[in-house]
């Protein structure tokens, strides 16, 4: 089973920390790393992320992540490589030239994505889906009915997956066989969505109907049980976030 | 005391009512087992106690259904809800949350019981269903059998007057599914609770019901105690609802003149009524 | 012929769910796989068509490892009823459903018209109906139909009669015993014993990803070792006849080895001294089959292919 973005217990540092303290922590740095084009900074910036990892020994699945995120920026650093003609010219291409510049650009482009998105991508792995939510709502007031719908979508993503997988297997179990070319796998799947459709949409009216027998209306900003107060040592680290902020826009600023 | 009277319901698509003209009286404290063929109208009925319709399923509704005086449908689900706590059909679509304590937690933050009073509330209800022990569990590592046992205490964390069940058993092995059972059971005699439980197994209804009501076509045919709706095996049989194997056998040893007692609901009355026959 | 020689299986890389299981199942033989949730029965399923390729050990399907068998070649071996019929049933209308299998396999032709006709003649569907407006009962019907119209050789049944009414679950076990005397080899995994005392000639128990207990129906569910290890409770019949072998000095044989109703009526009665009359007409309707069929003759049978009115 793919565990992507699921919660890996631990009592880290990052573990302990205030969900929200985490989550805007998280943002401020994703911020200033696309603030910010000095690809020393980024480099600097791209080690702090992964040190942070290693800090909550979630070596592996980071390393997973930047995978998925090297795939994704290779793509559009490809994309800026051929389209920014930019210092010394080294091949002549018919529309303009790849320069160092261009070269500079897609590096910068690749460890931006990587640092902005490590530290997001870990408060999922460090923190439970209902901390965060829980935190969201009381602390940084966002609406209750958009939280809950968070939650139930990452909440029935592996369900419907596990629907999916299993209907599947329930045709080829009738002969039907999946493996092969991607157009045929994908001509073979899409009338499967069906049945999927018809599960998902009891299931969804289920939990409505469960969650709002449960008083789901009732619910405000201030019902949950749970308080994650602002250790001091949140408090540092968002200071710490801010100050890279603050870092980036001065670097900016003075034009480095 | 849960009372329903000439209670009709006709789904808003569906052309003929899903229950007609049904009465019922449940004094408080009762362990109240529903079973009939499928589609007779045993959920509807049910949803009718925990206002699910015409809430949430909306249609023409006839009759009244009180809870303690609370007319289901005049009241909010919600404050239905304050009273009869419901546990769906899909445990999995039940959870709401990804931890077992969350969803203990759910119902008791959103009906706002009092702080200091939360922490008894779950420890109480995790150990009335037996798992104190999974508390910091996600609920995806759970067997149905634990899940279920989270949905039950999720619901009776909020002290409901009633506890209304659709197929609490119906994903479960049988070892678990005398577990959920027993659990129930124990709750509702310490606690005054009135439970509902529709059911498949009839084995489990007989055993624990104190009142087992028979739904066909939309209508109660047989309300009453479990040996005196069990007496009538042939009848329930025509409608389509099969009696337990030890019912079965007393009953026809009583047809060959060898056993003139009532009629049993278990083994244990079974095993007991052959040794006198024996004897 | 299924062969499992020392399979050990698991998921991903998780551990075991099955170690070192082995055992033969022969062409005709009707078997119940018991035991709780999480014991393995579901996985020794997937394994026996294949869904599922062991991690160490081999299943043998006619003498053939499944992993070298094709897909295509498994399901006409060997068809699969899963739990809920609602995964596989995927088309618009109940006939598409039942050709479905033979487009799968690219056996669409007038040999695969005759047979979903026979299907939808035998079962009483609509054939234009839609198989999700049907009810619970019809739809697992349709999807049982829907498997054994391949006519495959071996039918497997993942707990055929959850969520079904009893009227509903005499229907499916009818047609599967109907499968089994026509020669089509049957293995299920079920939850009700009675059902397993009723139908399956043999039992095989499993526990923890092993196997505790094989043997016939009987010998298994008296067996009080493997009920304890497999966590299972015998049917009603048989632990009232365990009960008074176990409490009442002196008991005959005949009632302590009662399994089935009129067993044990005749087994009391000769205890009481009365003679054995036993007139077929006045036994007990025992078994789930012989109550359908007076169950028929009474009453008409509803069309098995109407559509839900009401939830």
């Amino acid at each position: 089973m793919a565990k992507f973005l699921e919660y890996v217990p631990g009592d880290s540092l990052l573990h302990r920390m205030s969900p929200a303290a985490k989550l805007v922590g998280a943002v401020l740095f994703a911020v200033a790393c696309f603030v910010n084009s000095n690809l020393v900074f980024l480099l600097v910036m791209l080690v702090i992320a992964l040190a942070l990892a290693a800090s909550c020994g979630l070596g592996r699945q980071t390393a997973g992540l930047c995978k998925a995120v090297l795939g994704f920026s290779v793509i559009l650093a490809v994309v800026l490589v051929l389209t920014t003609p930019a210092g010394t010219p080294l091949v002549p291409l018919p529309w303009g030239y790849i320069g160092t510049g261009s070269l500079l650009a897609a590096l910068t482009v690749i460890v931006r994505l990587m640092a902005a998105a490590i530290p997001l991508f870990l408060v999922f792995y460090v923190t439970r889906m209902s901390d965060i939510t829980n935190a969201a709502v009381k602390q940084l007031h966002v609406p209750y009915k958009y939280a809950f719908t968070f939650t139930s979508t990452v909440h029935f993503i592996p369900v419907f997956m596990n629907d999916m997988a299993g209907i599947m297997e329930a045709q080829t179990a009738r002969g039907v066989a999946f493996d092969g070319s991607l157009p045929k796998k994908i001509r073979l799947m899409v009338p499967l969505c069906v049945p999927l459709l018809v599960s998902s949409v009891r299931k969804t009216n289920s939990t409505a109907i469960a969650a709002e027998v449960r008083g789901f209306n009732l619910r405000t900003r201030e019902s949950g049980y749970k308080d994650y107060p602002l250790a001091a040592r949140d408090v540092a680290a968002l200071g710490l976030c801010v100050a890279l902020l603050g870092a980036a826009i001065a670097l900016t600023a003075l034009g480095a | 005391m849960i009372e329903i009277r000439d209670f009709s319901f006709r789904y808003r698509e569906g052309r003929e009512p899903a229950v007609r003209d049904v009465s019922l009286s449940i004094p408080d404290g009762c362990f109240v087992g529903v079973t009939g063929p499928a589609g007779s109208g045993k959920s509807t009925l049910t949803y009718a106690v925990n206002g699910i319709i015409p809430h949430c399923y909306p249609g023409d509704f006839y009759g009244a259904v009180t809870v303690d005086g609370l007319d289901t449908v005049e009241a909010s689900l919600t404050d239905v809800s304050r009273l009869v706590g419901s546990v769906c059909q899909d445990i999995d679509s039940q959870m709401v949350n990804a931890v077992v304590e969350d969803e203990i937690l759910y119902g008791l933050e959103n009906f706002a019981v009092p702080r200091d009073e939360i922490p008894a509330r779950v420890d109480e209800a995790l150990s009335s269903m037996g798992i104190a022990d999974l508390r910091d569990r996600t609920i995806d590592s759970l067997s149905g059998g634990q899940k279920q046992k989270v949905a039950v205490a999720s619901v009776i964390a909020l002290k409901p007057r009633v506890l209304v069940l659709d197929e609490p058993t119906a994903e479960l092995d049988p070892a678990s599914s005398v577990a959920v059972f027993e659990l129930l059971a124990r709750y509702a005699r310490e606690h005054g609770t009135t439970v509902i439980v529709v059911e498949q197994k009839i084995a489990l209804l007989s055993d624990y019901a104190d009142l087992l009501v028979i739904v066909d076509d939309g209508a109660i045919r047989y309300a009453g105690a479990p040996d005196e709706v069990l007496a009538h095996s042939e009848e329930l049989l025509a409608l389509g609802v099969n009696c337990p194997r030890s019912t079965t056998l007393m009953n026809a040893l009583a047809r060959r003149g060898l056993y003139d007692g009532p009629a049993v609901r278990n083994v244990a009355q079974a095993a007991a009524a052959c040794k006198e026959v024996l004897a | 012929m299924i062969e499992f020689k020392n399979v050990s299986a698991g998921y991903d890389d998780g551990a075991p769910v099955l170690r070192d299981v082995s055992f033969s199942i022969a062409d005709g033989e009707f078997v119940a796989f018991v035991g709780t949730n999480g014991a393995g029965k579901s996985t020794t399923m997937r394994l026996a068509n294949g869904l599922l390729k062991p991690r160490a050990g081999e299943v043998l399907v006619d003498g053939a490892s499944t992993r070298d068998l094709k897909v295509s070649e498994l399901a006409r071996k060997v068809g699969f009823l899963f739990q809920n019929p609602d995964r596989q049933i995927c088309c618009n209308t109940v006939r598409e459903e039942l050709l479905f299998g033979f487009k799968a396999l690219g056996e669409e032709g007038p040999a695969a018209d005759a047979a979903v006709d026979a299907m939808i003649a035998r079962f009483g569907f609509d054939p234009d109906a839609e198989p999700f407006l049907l009810n619970r009962g019809t739809r697992q019907l349709l999807a049982l139909a829907s498997i054994i119209v391949l006519a495959p050789p071996v039918i497997i049944l993942d707990e055929p009669t959850t969520g079904l009414d009893f009227r509903e679950c005499v229907k499916v076990m009818d047609t599967v015993r109907e499968l089994n005397e026509g020669g089509t080899t049957v293995i299920m995994v079920c939850h009700d014993m009675e059902v397993v005392a009723d139908f399956a000639r043999r039992v095989i128990a499993m526990t923890d990803g092993r196997v505790v207990a094989d043997g016939p129906t009987f010998e298994v569910l008296r067996d009080p070792a493997a009920l304890k290890a497999a966590h299972i409770l015998p049917p009603q019949v048989t632990e009232v006849a365990l009960i008074l072998g176990r409490e009442v000095p002196g008991v005959p044989p005949a009632v302590a080895e009662a399994d089935t109703v009129s067993q044990m009526v005749e087994a009391l009665a000769a205890a009481r001294g009365e003679e054995a009359v036993g007139s077929e007409a006045d036994a007990p309707s025992d078994d789930v089959a012989a109550v359908l069929a007076a169950e028929e003759a009474a009453a008409p049978a509803r069309p098995a292919a109407c559509a839900e009115g009401s939830r």
